[in-house]
């Protein structure tokens, strides 16, 4: 299982059999151009593994106005 | 994916440049992309004086940092609104990066211009964003006039710039579509206006801002609605997914080939401007705008007051 912190609607969700971070962006319906991710202070591509137990902070970019 | 500069692990990927960049060299990436901005679109040069707009938002401070790092001579500006439980924020987050990078910072307070946002929204009968939208710009022009500043940068990335172009392109706005670029001229009575991130997108900004320590977050203005250029901005990321480049060309297309068309049409049409009889900013009428609305809520204000007492 993997857990995501989602920004800036400050949700948690936690997502299953999701082994890379393209698979949990497709899970929130976002485009690789449309968030950031970060594990462990460190960004990453959408190529990059996930592995069970990992923290995910998902920020959209896209600012209103 | 590895890094196309070093071939370290990249860290972002960036399918329109078809490249992605390790930690270290992504910052060059971005440094490359403004000042190639600043050269083709001749915004100014190191022996200019520039005023940075700065909101609080990861833009802004982007901005004012790399053009710092490349050692041009900037003062930032922030318009602090006197919205409660917001703009105390903003500008805190301002005062605090400015500090920490020892960037020359102005702020500006709306309650001592005697028009604090949330008298706009009570004494006027119009749209709060709007309002509050060109009292911001009216006082970046004359802070960056009346201060001797060469020109005045802002944050907007191509996100923001082709959302906004979009948005008009669908209401065929031809006096926007006449006027507006990465870099506007100074004409009578207006500073210069420089956009020198216009050719990153938000994502962009975001990884740079991220990889500076920029805090990313920023609280929505409570005022805020946002709606329309945020679906535009979310059609345009499905639109670059599809074919990344699409946005950037879409705007570019206009600077080259669409904006002259529409020039052309508004120098007919053009009006005269004169400075404003109370502030010197220009208008076409005696007062300006921004200074007819202050005296619109001063005079809303009294009624109140008389009525009351
Ligand atoms: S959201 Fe509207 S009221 Fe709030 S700062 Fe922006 S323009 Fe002003
Ligand atoms: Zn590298
Ligand atoms: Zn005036």
């Amino acid at each position: 299982m993997i857990t995501v912190n989602l920004e800036p609607d400050g949700a948690v969700i936690e997502l299953h059999r999701t082994r890379s971070v393209i698979a949990a962006l497709n899970k929130l319906k976002l485009r690789s151009t449309m968030a950031i991710v970060v594990r462990d202070g460190e960004l990453l591509t959408a190529d990059r593994s996930l592995k069970p137990g990992d923290t995910i902070m998902v920020r959209k970019v896209t600012s209103a106005g | 994916m590895k890094c196309t500069r070093c071939k370290k692990l990249a860290c972002v990927s960036l399918p329109s440049h078809h490249s992605g960049f390790c930690k270290d060299c992504y910052p060059l990436f971005f440094t490359r992309q403004v000042e190639t901005a600043i050269r083709r679109e001749k915004m100014f040069t190191h022996d200019e004086r520039i005023l940075v707009a700065l909101s609080g938002g990861k833009d802004s401070l982007a901005l004012m940092l790399e053009l710092k790092l490349q050692g041009y001579d900037v003062t930032g500006l922030h318009i602090d609104l006197g919205i409660p439980n917001s703009s105390d924020k903003a500008r805190a987050k301002v005062e605090t990066f400015c500090d920490s990078h020892e960037l020359e910072l102005q702020v500006l307070e709306m309650e001592k211009q005697g028009l604090p946002i949330p008298d706009i929204k009570k004494h006027i009968n119009r749209p709060v964003c709007a309002v509050c939208g060109k009292i911001k710009r009216h006082h970046f022009n004359r802070i960056a006039r009346e201060g001797g500043f060469d020109a005045l940068a802002t944050g907007h990335n191509l996100d923001d710039e082709v959302a906004r172009l979009f948005a008009n392109t669908l209401r065929w706005d031809t006096a926007y579509l006449s006027d507006q670029g990465p870099n506007l001229p100074a004409a009578e009575g207006f500073v210069r206006k420089v956009k020198p991130l216009f050719r990153l997108s938000e994502f962009e900004t975001a990884n740079y801002a991220f990889l500076k320590g920029i805090e990313i977050h920023s609280d929505p203005c409570p005022y805020a609605s946002g709606a329309s250029f945020t679906h535009h901005k979310e059609l345009w990321g499905e639109l670059e997914f599809r074919s990344p480049g699409q946005k950037f060309q879409f705007y570019h297309g206009f600077l080259k080939r669409g904006k002259q068309a529409f020039a052309a049409m508004e120098r007919e049409s053009g009006v005269e401007l004169f400075p404003c009889e109370e502030c010197g900013s220009p208008t076409s009428a005696g007062l300006c705008s921004v200074c007819r609305i202050k005296e619109t809520v001063r005079e809303s204000k009294a009624k109140d007051e008389a009525s009351q007492g």
